[in-house]
């Protein structure tokens, strides 16, 4: 997404006006300037995780959306 | 050829280059840079309300009746923060509305300076995008990018907050720049896309096809139309898929006007307050074809048993809004328009003549009497016949916009206006000055009932001033009418503050050197309102209507379409 404020703040919002609590999150710069990569650990079901991506797919300021599983994410993160 | 210009006089170039012809504001501290430049931009034609959030409310009701960005201005602090429950409007039905505050300088923001508030933090949820210009450079482009967005895709509000220092800040200028499109790169999955529950999104010619399939060999379906219809003017494309298949037609609140009332496939408003045979077709449809809506809980009730016999083809822009609140059989991302007329291409010629002759046994006649004989029908058939059958009629929310909603025999597209997805009072007034100002060639009728009106008649100010000939209805029936209904049927009829007291409409008008008139009897109507509707100027009517009247049928907030009230609950007297 973007890397600016506002964007960040936005994206939270997403989460926040749908009540999905947020368990764990990370910044990262994302080797492209001028943009970021914002990581969300949530505790939802597919149909909820499913459901906020829709959401940040239309939000402007991000470029793109992957929605990964318990079992993805962990391979990402031991890769 | 360069010129040292301030951040102001960019900002109002800016709007001229952009195309905006009419701004609806009030000045102050934290915004009178740019008051001093607009003088100099005769152009722009300023509207001065006498209070933002009536700015706001116009600037969406010009957005709606013209199809462009409707702009309005306020300073920073309570400016800014008035502005919100007409941005939250314009966002729920989104209509594209770009708002300009001023905010304190640079150097004071964070500082809890006076009239400072954090009106990008205020506005995050219920705005497209909104920006803080930190720069003067940026001003003209950020203003290109605001009044693109707002209209781009599914239409919405966008903010620009602009510090005091920055509109003050001078730059060598050299004509505008190409707008920056940095933040518009290409997402994912925008549109033109099918969507199958289960399987990964395909080709845009695979919904339709399935799509056209279902609807083929359909036994019961209905084509529900919404807001979508309106913002793409998919109207001709509607009319004619429904009059190559008839299959009867549903428009939502936010749809009326989107198909000609009188037609013979229209049935009507579904829904909360929707007809008992528009309700019960939609539960026993098997095919429903929704058109550019978002099945609000308003339409749907309890989603569990909705249309509980119905595959749903569900055509939106927004692919979020597809599967969202109801499950669908096919979803196709696109506009309106265009997948429509794909859709009318691929399907068969038939009719549902069966069909209609079953919903038509679902129809009810109502007997209810009113005091006076003034009811809705009356008063409304009074308006359509005083100004023939052409004006636009703009609702405030409560009973009074049920009832024209259901009532109202629109004829032409785009012609009905209201609060829906909000829901906000006091919209009706402010809203349609900014529609006077889109037609100003056209009669445009508020129609408020009495509390809705009293949020925001001070506006009857800003209509002498600016020369705004809207046509005001006040529904008067001594109460929040549908609060006091809700407290009627679900709280034991214990009328909790909703009595509301009312100042002599009549007098009020007098007062504000406009024409005022009271109706209490049904047959002074049609003489009443056809002079307020000739009336050079703007001018009020207040309708005394029967105090303790209903809205029928009514679905209870939470239930299923199948289960209306028709009367009002043992023990409760009135209507």
């Amino acid at each position: 997404m973007d890397d600016a404020l506002v964007t960040l703040n936005r994206a939270f919002g997403v989460l926040r006006t749908r009540n999905v609590p947020i368990e764990g999150l990370a910044l990262h710069p994302s080797g492209t300037a001028g943009e970021s990569r914002l990581t969300f650990v949530l505790k939802a079901d597919a149909a909820t995780a499913d459901r906020v991506a829709q959401q940040f797919h239309k939000m402007i300021g991000v470029r793109s959306v992957m929605v990964l599983a318990n079992q993805d994410s962990t391979t990402e993160a031991t890769r | 050829m360069s010129e040292m210009l301030s951040g102001a006089e960019i900002l109002c170039r800016a709007l001229v280059d952009a195309g905006v012809e009419v701004i609806f504001g009030y000045p102050g501290g934290a915004i009178m840079p740019f008051y001093h430049a607009l003088p100099d931009h005769p152009r722009l034609r300023h509207i001065l309300v006498r209070h933002e959030q009536a700015a706001a409310h116009a600037a969406d009701g010009y957005a709606r009746a013209s199809g462009r960005v409707g702009v309005c201005v306020a300073t920073s602090g309570p400016g800014a923060t008035n502005l919100v429950t007409g941005l939250a409007a314009a966002h729920m039905d989104n209509s594209p509305v770009v708002a300009i505050t001023g905010q304190v300088s640079r150097p004071m923001i964070g500082r809890d300076a006076f009239q400072e508030t954090d009106i990008i933090g205020i506005t995050l949820p219920i705005t497209k995008k909104n920006y803080l210009v930190q720069d003067v450079t940026e001003l003209a482009d950020v203003v290109a990018d605001a009044m693109a967005v707002a209209v781009e895709g599914r239409p919405g509000p966008v903010l620009i907050d602009v510090p005091k220092d920055v509109q003050n800040q001078k730059i060598e200028w050299q004509g505008a720049t190409k707008r920056s499109r940095a933040s518009q790169a290409p997402r994912a999955g925008a549109r033109g896309q099918s969507l199958t529950p289960g399987a990964s999104p395909g080709p845009l010619e695979d919904g339709v096809r399935a799509a056209a399939r279902l609807i083929n060999g359909a036994e019961r379906p209905l084509i529900m139309v919404g807001h979508g219809v309106i913002l793409a003017q998919a109207y001709a494309e509607v009319r004619a898929l429904a009059e190559k298949t008839g299959i009867p037609v549903i428009t939502t609140l936010l749809g009326i006007s989107a198909f000609p009332d009188g037609h013979p496939l229209h049935l009507g408003m579904p829904g909360m307050h929707g007809e008992v045979h528009v309700n019960r077709a939609i539960q026993h449809a098997d095919v429903i074809i929704g058109i550019g809506l978002r099945f609000d809980d308003r339409v749907t009730g309890n989603t569990a048993s909705f249309a509980p016999q119905a595959r749903i083809v569900h055509i939106d822009l927004d692919r979020a809004e597809i599967g969202k609140n109801v499950p669908v059989a096919v979803g196709i991302v696109g506009d309106a328009r265009d997948i429509t007329r794909r859709l009318l291409a691929a399907v068969e010629p038939r009719r549902c003549e069966r069909w209609l002759e079953h919903i038509r046994g679902f129809v009810r006649t109502r007997a209810e009497s009113y005091r006076g004989g003034m009811s809705p029908e009356a008063i409304l058939a009074s308006i359509y016949e005083a100004s023939h059958g052409d004006c636009t009629i703009v609702t405030d929310v409560g009973q009074h916009q049920m009832w024209v909603a259901k009532l109202y025999p629109y004829q032409h597209p785009n012609s009905h206006i209201t609060s829906g997805g909000l829901g906000a009072m006091g919209f009706a007034v402010p809203a349609a000055m900014g529609v006077h100002l889109a037609r100003p060639s056209g009669t445009v009728w508020a129609i408020s009932g009495d509390g809705g009106f009293q949020m925001n008649m001070a506006e009857m100010a800003t209509m002498v001033q600016e020369g705004l000939p809207v046509k005001m209805a006040v529904f008067n029936n001594g109460y929040l009418g549908m609060v006091r209904q809700w407290q009627q049927f679900f709280h034991e009829k214990r009328y909790s503050c909703t009595p509301i007291w009312s100042p002599d409409y009549v007098k009020l008008a007098e007062a504000y050197g406009i024409p005022g008139y009271r109706v209490k009897d049904a047959s002074e109507l049609t003489e009443t309102v056809g002079r307020a509707n000739t009336q050079p100027g703007p001018a009020l009517v207040e309708f005394m209507i029967e105090q303790e009247a209903n809205v029928f049928p009514m679905i209870p907030p939470g239930g299923s379409l199948s289960e209306p009230i028709e009367t009002a609950p043992a023990g409760a007297t009135g209507d």
